[in-house]
């Protein structure tokens, strides 16, 4: 009778018994990558919402659940879609992490004995980095759009609530927001411990992080919070000295001769540093999908964003004939939409494109930066890099020589627009220079003192943990 | 020694009455009688009376005396105080009960065109109040017994038939289509209803008895009598009070206006006029102008029979009761079928003289098919909802092109001649198509279907063996086992599906065994104490599994089924759950001579869903019947109360219904990431979760008058609802599964007052009227949430949210603002703001396509904020009715009878968002009343100038005050007329009886409501989401014609 009052259920696990194999450990960690890959989250509206709050793409639908309010700046404390969901989805994912966390540590008498092999307490120690690695780019992310930049008062503005814990019960749920630094600071330990724990090569080194993973995205970190030498040094251990630049340790990362390669089937390539993948059983979800967004309806696609013809497209830097123009736009009616995601037919494949969070590309263009900031216009290696990130789509667009730092940037971040067009890196770029959101169209400019300028906290945190305070 | 008596019972219509049992006052001797009322009893000699009694009629005993021949009268009584009442494992007399217990006979619920038995409850009983959320077949009414009881899980009542706990609650997979497993029971094998109120009564059922119990008994064979009935009738469906529209001419003129009223808004910012007035005429073959009643292709008259026969007799040894049934029945929506066919076998078979076996067993088939109405489901904003659909699509295209195909563009209907007014640009001048966006209803009604079909097996075996005297142990052993099959196709053409098609089946099953072993002693001690005592024990077993597949990119268009040719499959719908509840229990009941009255139940609960499995519940009760004093007898002035009797009962009982099996524990779940699986933690679980608590007080009293001619009861009651479980809201930033975690912390009351009057008003023998009434008051409050302050929002359909749960208020309040009408100087809507130091402002709203300003302005000009219903919105109170009841009158004239009933309600709010759409002035269509709007020469147009674009201030966009509306009403629910052959002519056509019958059901309704019927609710039975009418589907009106033949 007491057996009967106790059935336990056949198609969910309980957790007592979620660390008693190293199969489940392993499908837990996959669960992590599957969080962040949330349709809310970086499994695409991140990436939309990068690239949208910018002036780069028209909003065609005014549908606020696809972005308008994102778009025209007019998100509020309780808009749905994007402030309250992204969050959520962020958050979700940082949870799943932290009881992932946790429960390896509780675990870790059971992983001494049968079933777990002998060396599973080093395959252990590489799940955890896997899981400090993710944590570090879910609370990157988020602090691009909840908080004030790294630069503005060097982190000493409020950040996010730094939850580290296993959120499993009725306690503790009030928690003060820590600072912008704070948070950077962690997101750094989680990441040198990543650095540190992760195998140089994964079961698949798109799809799942490996060490050059940690260090790519310690190059994006960094260079939001304008730690250039830092950048510099992270960047050189995946980047080798003379071209052609390829990663000599770890996963030989490398540029693809043609960047169309790059995007064809399942950005499987070794310039793909970290993508999210999705198939016809594991879809996006309806109204998440990159080439929903992106593709016109004539082309299989919802049609909700055409490129903007007054944006990087007006930009006589972006040739007429560089193979990012010639393959990844594409005319309706003369509408100029972004054709980077192909699959974009609802049916058969229900746009099953990956979405991609970093290309060696950008590691490329990170250290071309800080170079140029660093050592100034003229060094060669920064110019490079730089040549060798456009001169692949644009053979005949090399740059010559930069006499001034602010021209080298320029171009450089000129290049990231033109390279990562719908990848949504362009927010993070924004925030990090405190750069002013560009007008586009009706919509005007928001300058970096406005309130605007990032997003709200949404009322979903504000309602529900008082220590809470809005921005 | 013993005697013959002979007789014929008849009742008060003169008519033979057969199945009468008659019995020797305190002997074993016993009898029925035939089909033409007569019986014959051998009776002791030392036997001094005999008693009467026949469902449905109040007994009556008589002395016997010297008399060898005793005819007697009998009269109808529905609630008579000696009719023997169903109560938790056992009966007991109405006049002995202390708790509180209404019946519904079988008169009550037979023939009429419903598909399950608690629709024709409806204003039955007092306490009860039963709500037809829309008029789609098959959809489950709402069931309240005393209120709301619950917040998170389930309100409803527990019901119980012939002893088994059954399933309830809207069963499809599929969410157009509704599936009530209730339907599986055929309303006419039902021999009476029971609904079982306060915790005297209830406490028996412990862990689930907060929202009150249902028991349902089905029909036994009589002894000494065999008898076959056929009861048959054809019925006529179809839509009444249905909005009106305007036509094409009207739609053009309004939107047109409207067109122009936004130049004209434009100009006065110094901005082009650049809106086209693009409703246009569209031709048909003949080239006239389209004028299409959207109506016409989704009502219709539908047609509906139901025909049951049923044989039953019994001897001595054995009794029998079995049925066979069939209906058909078409709703007044297009494709809305409902179809049952069912049978029943009840046997009791005495092996021994003092042991006896049973079964009850039923098998029913039902099958259930909806278009997607929006009325179900969720589905009130979609834009396949056949509720809204011909509130919205322009009266001036046409369903179909000319050449016969639809007219269809993508998903949605074609535009015809219409042009989008605000779709000129300068490249583009002349402006594009309107595209409505909506579906053509005619693509789903002809190529989409959803359905949901169920089998059910139901019954039990039992045996009784009497021990000594009095001494009965007895053990049940029952099945409840229903499989559901569902299954949805959506055509490639147009609609939810456009260019890809998909068909989807779900196969579902729920499997319950139940058994329960009791032992019942009856004893009379010293001929004044009168003791009955009940232990038991009850072990049941659910487990419900669902799995679906969904296929999708249809192959060809000649696939309609899951079997066809598709592209994808992938699962959908999977659930699996498993619980248990053990129980122990028991009752005393105690009476001296009648008099002085007493009742105690207990019953401990194991459940396996909660995570403190064990709780401990009761009921106790007092009854005081004065009117048994000798005193009272022996006073000429007091015996003119017949009957007078006090009751008072207190008790705890517990609400699982509606948790979660596995709602306490920590779990995860699989899922995939890309091509591999993974396993995430899908719910947190409470470690402390248990029971939610109705503790519930009840003080009565019932009476008799005249001779029993007026019998009444009035009772108060009082439900404290504690721990309700409230899904705790968690910060957001805390990442947990859900964002919440239940836990038990709510709290809620409901009081109110009971009354049911029985009046015999005329008793003659070719005449009688009798009167049956009821009425309850209801005063709901809750009285703490998760938080202090916490503002629980419900949302209809899962979008707009217009009621608000809060400490203090009745559940689900409506949150609106306040309007303030139009603006007889502009024409536009007036809306009070509420400033933060508490005084109003008023402003108004013009709508522009433009964004200088929000459109918001205050009367003397400047720029306001835009109105928040949070901020500026007020309560209007309850959404449950208050008062609710029913009238119900019965005429009978010789071979005549007449029936009458009106059930009322009122006291609550309903939220009329279909109003609000349909003054919406983007393209939908308007309710006619459109036509009184503001206009320079109509300044006291009762709607604000119409704008185009604008959905502020007709409500759309804005919860106000100008769509909420009282719900008061009063429907003539049914009413019969009906004529049975006279005896002696039936008997020469070899029948027993024959009655005929024509009925209308929902004849008229009497209300203040603007909305198709103050009934709907749009969010079916949410506890905290009543009271919102969004498009869905009012009831429809049935006339039926029957017949009923005894032989």
């Amino acid at each position: 009778c007491e057996d009967r009052l106790n059935p336990a259920p056949v198609a969910a696990l309980n957790s007592a018994e979620a660390f008693d194999t190293p199969s489940r450990v392993l499908l837990q960690v996959n669960n992590m990558y599957d969080y962040m890959k949330a349709g809310s989250f970086l499994g695409g509206r991140y990436q939309v919402y990068g690239d949208i709050r910018a002036n780069d793409f028209l909003n065609r639908t005014s549908n606020l659940v696809t972005g308008a309010a994102v778009w025209q700046h007019t998100v509020t404390e309780s808009s749905q879609n994007d402030v309250i969901n992204l969050w959520g989805a962020g958050y979700s994912a940082i949870n799943q992490i932290n009881v992932f966390l946790a429960g390896l540590e509780a675990n870790s008498a059971k992983f001494t004995a049968t079933p777990f092999p002998s060396d599973f307490a080093t395959t252990a120690t590489g799940y955890a980095a896997e899981g400090r690695f993710l944590r570090a780019l879910a609370y990157y992310s988020l602090l691009q759009f909840y908080a004030r930049p790294y630069t503005d008062g060097n982190g000493s503005k409020p950040g996010l609530p730094l939850r580290l814990k296993a959120e499993l019960d009725l306690r503790d749920n009030d928690l003060a927001r820590s600072t912008v630094a704070e948070v950077y600071t962690q997101i750094l330990a989680d990441l040198t411990f990543a650095e540190q724990n992760l195998p140089l090569t994964n079961t698949s080194n798109v799809t799942r992080a490996h060490r050059n993973t940690a260090i790519a995205l310690k190059t994006r970190v960094y260079l939001s919070m304008a730690r250039y030498a830092d950048v510099v040094t992270e960047a050189n251990k995946i980047v080798s000295a003379t071209a052609p630049f390829r990663a000599t340790t770890g996963v030989q990362h490398a540029l693809q001769p043609s960047i169309t390669t790059v995007f064809v089937g399942n950005q499987s390539t070794t310039e793909s540093i970290l993508s999210f993948p999705f198939t016809p059983q594991d879809a996006p979800g309806t109204q998440n999908q990159l080439a929903f967004y992106f593709l016109p309806n004539a082309q299989g696609g919802g049609g909700e964003y055409s490129l903007n013809a007054n944006g990087v497209l007006s930009d006589p830097r972006f040739l007429a004939t560089d193979e990012r123009n010639t393959s990844f736009v594409t005319r309706v009616s003369n509408v100029p939409y972004l054709r980077k995601y192909q699959n974009g037919a609802l049916s058969p494949a229900p746009y099953t494109d990956n979405a991609p969070v970093m290309r060696y590309s950008e590691v490329l263009l990170n250290l071309a930066e800080a170079r140029f900031r660093t050592a100034g216009a003229t060094d060669p290696q920064a110019l490079a890099l730089l040549n060798a990130v456009r001169t692949r789509s644009a053979p005949t667009g090399a740059y010559a020589a930069f006499t001034d730092v602010a021209a080298a940037v320029d171009a450089v971040l000129l290049e990231r627009r033109i390279e990562f067009l719908g990848e949504g890196l362009r927010n993070n770029d924004l925030m990090r220079l405190q750069q002013t959101i560009p007008a586009k169209a009706t919509i005007s400019a928001v300058p970096p003192t406005a309130a605007l300028y990032i997003w709200p906290i949404p009322n979903s945190e504000l309602a529900t943990n008082t220590l809470m305070t809005r921005n | 020694q013993t005697r013959a008596v002979t007789g014929q019972v008849v009742g008060t219509d003169g008519a033979a009455l057969p199945g009468v049992t008659v019995i020797v006052k305190g002997g074993a001797q016993g009898t029925s009688t035939d089909t033409e009322g007569r019986y014959s009893l051998s009776v002791p000699a030392n036997a001094t009376t005999l008693v009467y009694s026949f469902i449905g009629y109040a007994s009556k005993e008589v002395v016997i005396g010297t008399q060898s021949s005793i005819n007697v009268t009998l009269a109808s009584g529905a609630t008579g105080l000696d009719e023997v009442v169903v109560v938790g494992y056992g009966t007991q007399s109405r006049r002995d009960l202390t708790g509180s217990v209404a019946t519904v006979t079988a008169a009550q619920i037979a023939n009429k065109p419903v598909q399950s038995f608690e629709q024709a409850l409806q204003g039955q009983a007092s306490g009860v109040n039963i709500t037809t959320p829309n008029g789609v077949l098959n959809a489950p009414p709402v069931v309240r017994i005393r209120g709301v009881n619950s917040i998170s899980l389930s309100s409803a009542p527990l019901y119980v038939i012939d002893g088994i706990p059954a399933f309830s609650g809207n069963s499809s997979a599929v969410g157009s289509v509704p599936n009530n497993p209730l339907s599986n029971i055929n309303p006419n094998d039902i021999e009476s209803v029971e609904v079982l109120k306060d915790a005297s009564a209830t406490a028996i059922y412990g862990s689930r008895a907060a929202g009150g119990v249902i028991l349902v008994t089905t029909k036994r064979g009589k002894k000494g009598q065999s008898k076959i009935s056929v009861d048959s009738w054809a019925g006529w469906t179809e839509p009444v009070r249905l909005y009106d529209v305007l036509n094409t001419a009207q739609y053009m003129e309004i939107k047109n206006e409207a067109v122009r009223n936004l130049n004209a808004n434009l100009v006065a910012q110094g901005l082009a006029p650049s809106a086209i007035e693009g409703f246009r005429p569209t031709q048909d073959a003949n080239g006239n102008t389209v004028d299409t009643r959207w109506y016409d292709y989704i009502y219709r008259t539908g047609f509906s029979t139901s025909n049951n026969i049923n044989f039953s007799g019994g001897s001595e040894k054995t009794s029998y009761y079995t049925s066979v049934g069939y209906t058909d029945q078409k709703g007044m929506l297009e494709g809305n079928t409902f179809k049952r066919a069912s049978g029943r076998i009840n046997i009791d078979h005495k092996v021994f003289s003092r042991f006896t076996v049973g079964l009850r067993a039923g098998y029913t088939n039902s099958r259930t098919a909806s278009p997607n109405s929006g009325s179900v489901g969720d589905g009130a904003f979609g834009t396949a909802g056949l509720g809204r659909l011909p509130l919205v699509l322009p009266p001036n295209v046409p369903a179909r092109n000319i050449d016969g195909s639809y007219n269809i563009s993508g998903a949605g209907i074609g535009p015809g001649a219409n042009i989008n007014p605000t779709s000129a640009t300068a490249a583009n001048p002349n402006g594009s198509p309107l595209l409505p966006g909506y579906y053509n209803p005619l693509v789903d009604l002809e190529n989409n279907y959803f359905r949901s079909d169920g089998n059910e097996v139901q019954g039990s075996i039992y045996a009784n063996l009497e021990l000594i005297k009095g001494l009965n142990l007895r053990t049940t052993y029952g099945v409840y086992n229903i499989a559901f099959e569902d299954k949805a196709f959506y055509t490639p053409i147009a609609g939810d599906q456009y260019n890809v098609g998909s068909a989807s089946n779900f196969y579902r099953t729920n499997k319950r065994w139940n058994w329960q072993n009791t032992l019942q002693y009856d004893v009379t001690l010293a001929g004044k104490h009168n003791l009955s005592f009940l232990a038991g024990n009850e072990n049941q077993n659910t487990n419900i599994d669902r799995w679906g597949l969904n296929r999708s990119s249809v192959a060809d268009p000649f696939f309609t089924t899951l079997q066809g040719g598709y592209v994808n499959v992938a699962s959908s719908g999977n659930f699996q759950g498993e619980n248990f509840l053990t129980s122990y229990f028991g009752r005393i009941n105690y009476n001296f001579s009648s008099k002085y009255l007493a009742t105690i139940n207990v019953r401990r609960d194991g459940y396996s869903a909660w995570a403190k499995k064990w709780g401990n519940f009761y009921g106790a009760s007092l009854g005081y019947a004065i009117s048994e004093e000798d005193f009272w007898k022996n006073s000429s002035a007091l015996s003119k109360v017949s009957f007078l009797k006090f009751t008072g009962s207190y008790g705890e009982v517990g609400n699982a219904q509606g948790i979660d099996d596995y709602a306490s524990l920590r779990l995860y779940e699989a899922g995939l990431y890309g091509p591999s699986p993974t396993f995430y933690l899908s719910s947190v679980g409470n470690p402390e979760l248990t029971w939610e608590t109705s503790k519930k007080t009840d003080v009565g009293v019932s009476f008799g008058l005249l001779d029993d001619r007026i019998t009444g009861d009035v009772a108060y009651y009082r439900n404290l609802l504690d721990g309700l479980i409230l899904q705790v809201p968690q910060a957001a930033s805390r990442g947990i599964p859900g964002g919440q975690i239940p836990d038990n912390v709510g709290s809620m009351r409901n009081t109110g007052v009971e009354i049911n009057l029985r009046v015999d008003a005329i008793r003659k023998t070719d005449f009688t009227w009798s009167i049956n009434a009821n009425l309850t008051t209801l005063k709901n409050r809750v009285l703490a949430l998760a938080s202090e302050g916490q503002r629980i929002g419900t949302a209809t359909s899962g979008l707009e949210t217009v009621n608000y749960t809060k400490a203090g208020q009745s559940v689900g309040e409506i949150l609106a603002v306040r309007s303030l009408g139009v603006n007889p100087e502009n024409g536009r809507r007036l809306i009070q703001l509420r400033n933060e130091d508490g005084t109003f402002t008023t402003v108004q709203y013009n709508h522009s396509s433009t964004s200088t300003g929000n459109g918001w302005t205050t009367l003397d000009g400047r720029n306001s904020r835009a109105p928040n219903q949070l901020v500026d919105g007020e309560y209007f109170g309850p959404v449950i009715p208050t008062w609710y009841g029913g009238f119900d009158n019965s005429f009978r004239y010789k071979g005549f009878d007449l029936g009458v009933f009106v059930q009322f309600s009122g006291g609550n709010y309903i939220y009329n968002g279909t109003k609000a759409g349909l003054h919406d002035q983007r393209f939908w269509n308007n309710d006619v009343d459109i036509l009184d709007r503001w206009t320079e020469t109509n300044r006291g147009g009762e709607w604000p100038r119409v704008v185009y674009g604008d959905n502020t201030s007709n409500g759309s966009a804005l919860i106000m005050s100008n769509n909420v509306e009282k719900g008061d009403f009063a429907r003539l629910r049914n009413v019969s007329l009906g004529y049975s052959l006279q005896p002696t002519l039936i008997s020469r056509l070899g029948m027993s009886s024959a009655r005929f019958y024509v009925q209308v059901q929902n004849a008229a309704l009497l209300t203040k409501y603007s909305g198709i019927d103050p009934e709907i609710s749009t969010n079916g039975a949410s506890n905290t989401g009543a009271g919102v009418d969004r498009n869905s589907v009012g009831q429809a009106r049935t006339y039926t014609v029957g017949f009923n033949i005894g032989f």
